[in-house]
């Protein structure tokens, strides 16, 4: 057929407008896809990176998501137990309709490892690969053993005591961390290929750290702190004196306390092992249990760095069991009847900015009140036992120069509590995979690692108009009355429920897939296409066309994508 | 000859265009692009503004109507855009009209199908201007005479391609270049008409409000009046950065506000009767709205009691659309307007259920 030429109009050819690329419009800024930190994987201490195995979970492949897991953290059965979850105090979906339930679901996934046997993704390390010596088999130690052989190392423990778990055998109530928990989890990390334990091995009784040092390629020091720090008040301290450290590692042995626990008891502290001495004690027939802290209880208007450091649920549980807290306080004088105390005065405090910038504790003249006591419970923390370490430890505790653990004597590093400014467990377990890669970038060649830069997505780099709202999963507790020192507390979640849970990831940071950038742009210079997509999208802009409008970076509901300036 | 001229070809090597006319052998698009799981009916490199309101709308109208359709486009910022000789970005059989006439040519093509036996549907568009105003009379004969076509009115509430000149759809005290914000008035005198009463008034099978903020409805509402046969009608609020004086980049943003507010309503109507309503969860303030865009900035200016009476008037004629149409939720509906957007991954949340 032949085209008749119109005299008064004009035909073009379809689709003929792709001659022109409206790409050249673009004067100030382009759209590219920038991963960025959820705040969840920025706040967790462990180094894990919840968006990305809530993303698993979400494609509905819980084993993949344990295996995204496990890449920074061992012992999700026992952190999803224990852990404190900075990470969902920084939750972005706390501004929407409550945080992620995220340690629940990270136990679920390592109660599920456990039930259904799945490997951890590592490989035998090769039989004459570099050996490295760790010192303590607590939560610190073990993780740097996981990650040394993961990266192809052989890792040798070395632990005093005659079982593994440090603390998280010495310190943790089975009620928080149930011991048949506790054994199947550290039992399939031990038993695997390339680790050795080594028991009852304590340095500067059986091993020396020299020794150590030329037997092995690295040495990772991670002993713990196994020390109550010295506590008097005023220099008066009571002659029948029991830290709550002790008390609660004799209780766990032995199940009795001492006869004065039965009355009035003033335990003196803030941190976890405060809280579950208080509870302890509560349960086990005191009269009364008052904890005295310098910190504040959680408010709608407490600091960030005044309030206490404890597992939040532990705290609402020991309100809830009947301890009473005094906040931002300490004790100011002790009232003694010959050796024995009889009462306490306690004074408000607050910590101030002082002069240097630094914080520092303020006692209020005036507010001072005495409390009858039959008991006192220092709980003030706990510092280094120094036999083994003599010029090593700096003070109470090991201070290396990075966040590697470097110590200054060469090939030695230092992880977890002993590191002065450290506290918790999944802590201990980030500074072990730190420490490995450190070490196995030593030991195997390699680049040194680097810190992870990239920005963190707060919550108003999201676009939230297009998240449904779902409610929190609520787990079931065991009723007050109920509470004895064996069965644990905290419930768990049902498969449905971890996986409901899941969906609520807001994916912050990251791509959803949600096909909003490809719908929404008006010049059609968004492609949608899994193979070409590189960089964990499934879109790939197409900047032939793209004129800068931004509409796909403002409507992206992750904030995944961002408007960058154009460069040249 | 097109070939000679100095300054067409000065143009082209600007832009990058080989100099080629229109029957001559023309450039592939990328696989990738050629792969795309929808029908691309208006393809990439037409020249709207950035963050364009009305080619958003009409690339998804595109790629739900598509393929078997023909299109008259009146004159306005869509036709100009799309179509700059020798180029088109249209993939589908498409004829500009004149400013007035969308819906009379139209009505031809739809004739001339029938008379050759052909089921191809023909698709009217139009501007505001050109529906609201210019081109009501021709829209008007074409309903009454039942034609088998689909309008679809492209709502950017003012005559943008002629630099921005009010029309009967600008909404009341916008302000425009013939309506212009001073001394003498708060922008738009008048009311922003109600021209979907007056085309359900013609008793036509289906007639319906969307908007580029929900784009699943806007497809929804699309296939349904393809599926009709007889005339139907679909106004879009489409937001133009340049005429609404909004960034490119929030252009969806306006639109969800201005179904959030109520000002502008998502209503369907069948045989002149209100059949649907897209209900709103959480209204909010009109002021939400206004506050986005330039042409209502002089209801910012809290020394001008006129301005507070003006935006409390807005907000008057927002709660009447609330009232007249039921716009409010009676809670948490998935195809409310919060829960029509919702997604989850791998796509819109309502595809999955
Ligand atoms: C009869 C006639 N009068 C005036 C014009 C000039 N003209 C071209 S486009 C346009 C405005 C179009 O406005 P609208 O229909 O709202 O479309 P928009 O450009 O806003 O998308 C005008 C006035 C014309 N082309 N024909
Ligand atoms: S003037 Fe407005 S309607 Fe016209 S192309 Fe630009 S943004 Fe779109
Ligand atoms: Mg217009």
């Amino acid at each position: 057929m032949t085209m008749t030429r119109l005299t008064r109009g004009a035909w073009a050819a379809p689709g003929t407008s792709l001659e022109f690329k409206t790409g050249n419009w673009r004067s100030t800024e382009r759209p590219v896809h920038a991963h960025a930190k959820a705040p969840c994987h920025a706040a967790c201490p462990a180094g894990e990176d919840q968006q990305a195995w809530f993303a698993k979970l979400q494609e509905g492949q819980p084993q993949q998501a344990w295996r995204a897991l496990v890449h920074a953290n061992p012992l999700p059965a026992i952190t999803g137990r224990v852990c404190p979850h900075p990470c969902e105090t920084a939750c972005n979906r706390a501004a929407l309709d409550g945080a992620l339930a995220i340690h629940n679901v990270e136990r679920w996934l390592g109660d599920e490892a456990v039930a259904r046997g799945w490997a951890y993704p590592v490989d035998t390390p090769a039989p004459d690969a570099p050996r490295v010596a760790i010192v303590g088999a607590g939560p610190g130690g073990l993780s740097a053993a996981y990650h040394c052989v993961r990266l192809g190392l052989n890792a040798a423990l070395f632990e005093a005591a005659p079982e593994a778990g440090g603390l998280l055998r010495s310190a943790i109530p089975p009620t928080r961390l149930p011991r048949d928990t506790l054994d199947a989890e550290l039992g399939r990390l031990l038993a695997l290929p390339g680790i050795t334990l080594n028991l009852r091995a304590r340095l500067g009784r059986d091993v020396t750290l020299d020794g150590l040092r030329d037997a092995f390629g690295a040495v990772i020091l991670s002993p713990g702190c196994e020390l109550p720090k010295p506590w008097s008040v005023r220099g008066a301290v009571p002659a029948d004196l029991h830290d709550g450290l002790h008390l609660l590692r004799d209780f766990m042995d032995h199940g009795a306390l001492p006869d004065a626990a039965r009355g009035d008891v003033i335990v003196h502290g803030g941190g976890n092992t405060a809280m579950d001495i208080c509870r302890i004690m509560k349960r086990a027939g005191a009269n009364r249990v008052t904890l005295i802290t310098a910190s504040a209880l959680p408010g709608p208007n407490t600091a960030r760095d005044d309030l206490i450091n404890v597992v939040p649920r532990e705290l609402e549980e020991a309100l809830e069991e009947g301890i009473e807290v005094i906040e931002h306080a300490t004790v100011s004088r002790l009232i003694m009847k010959g050796s024995r105390v009889t009462g306490v005065e306690i004074v408000s405090l607050r910590k101030e900015p002082g002069p240097d910038g630094r914080k520092r504790r303020v006692e209020f003249e005036g507010t001072e009140r005495v409390l009858p006591v039959d008991m006192v419970v220092p709980c003030v923390g706990e510092q280094v036992s120094p036999d083994g370490f003599e010029g090593v430890l700096d003070g109470a505790y090991f201070w290396p120069d990075d966040a590697w653990g470097r110590l200054r004597e060469d090939g030695v590093f230092a992880i977890g509590d002993a590191r002065g400014n450290r506290g918790t467990v999944a802590a201990a377990i980030g500074d072990g995979r730190l420490a490995a890669q450190a070490v196995a970038a030593r030991l195997l060649g390699g680049d040194a690692p680097v810190a992870d830069l990239r920005p963190e997505r707060g919550v108003a780099g999201l676009n939230t108009a297009y998240y449904p709202a779902m409610r929190r999963t609520a787990v079931a507790k065991l009723p007050v009355a109920k509470r004895g020192f064996e069965t644990e507390i905290e419930g768990g979640l049902s498969r449905a429920e971890a996986m409901a849970e899941a969906e609520r990831c807001l994916s912050c940071g990251n791509c959803l897939a949600c096909d909003n950038c490809w719908t929404m742009c008006p010049d059609s210079a968004v492609i949608k296409t899994v193979e070409a997509a590189t960089d964990g999208s499934h879109y790939v802009f197409d900047l032939d066309y793209c004129k800068g409008c931004g509409l796909c970076a403002q409507e992206c509901p992750t904030g995944y994508i961002q408007m960058v300036a154009e460069t040249g | 000859m097109v070939q000679d001229s100095t300054r067409l070809n000065g143009l082209r090597a600007k832009h990058g265009r080989p100099p080629a006319g229109p029957h001559e052998p023309q450039a592939a698009p990328s696989t990738l692009r050629q792969g795309q799981p929808r029908f691309r009916g208006l393809e990439a490199g037409h020249r709207a503004c950035q963050g364009c309101g009305e080619a958003l709308a009409a690339r998804i109208v595109m790629e739900n109507a598509g393929p078997d359709v023909m299109v008259a486009n009146a004159t306005g910022c869509l036709e100009v855009f799309t179509t700059p000789w020798p180029q088109s970005a249209w993939r589908v059989p498409w004829m500009h009209s004149l400013f007035e006439n969308a819906a009379a040519i139209a009505s031809g093509m739809e004739a001339a199908l029938k008379a050759r036996g052909r089921n191809t549907k023909v698709l009217a568009f139009g501007g505001d201007g050109g529906t609201y105003d210019i081109g009501f009379q021709a829209l008007s004969g074409m309903l009454e005479r039942h034609h088998d076509v689909l309008y679809v009115c492209y709502d950017n509430e003012a005559y943008m391609n002629t630099g921005i000149q009010r029309s009967s759809s600008t909404p009341h005290a916008a302000s425009t270049t013939t309506s212009p914000a001073g001394k003498e008035r708060m922008g738009k005198r008048h009311l922003k008409k109600d021209l979907l009463s007056i085309i359900a008034a013609h008793h036509i099978p289906y007639a319906a409000s969307a908007s580029v903020a929900y784009p699943a409805d806007l497809a929804r509402k699309v296939r349904y009046a393809m599926g009709i046969e007889g005339p139907t009608f679909l106004v879009v609020h489409s937001p133009c950065p340049l005429g609404w004086r909004h960034a490119s980049a929030l252009t969806v943003e306006v639109a969800r506000r201005a179904v959030e507010c109520g000002l502008f309503p998502l209503v369907e109507l069948e045989r002149g009767a209100l059949t649907n309503i897209m209900p709103i969860r959480t209204p909010r303030p009109v002021v939400d709205y206004l506050e986005l865009q330039g042409r209502f900035a002089h209801l910012f200016d809290e020394t001008d009691t006129r301005a507070i009476e003006e935006r409390d008037h807005l907000q008057a004629l927002a709660d009447h659309n609330i009232l007249t149409y039921g716009l409010a939720g009676t809670g948490d509906d998935p195809v409310d307007t919060t829960g029509i957007a919702h997604v989850r991954r791998g796509g819109p949340l309502a595809e999955r259920t």
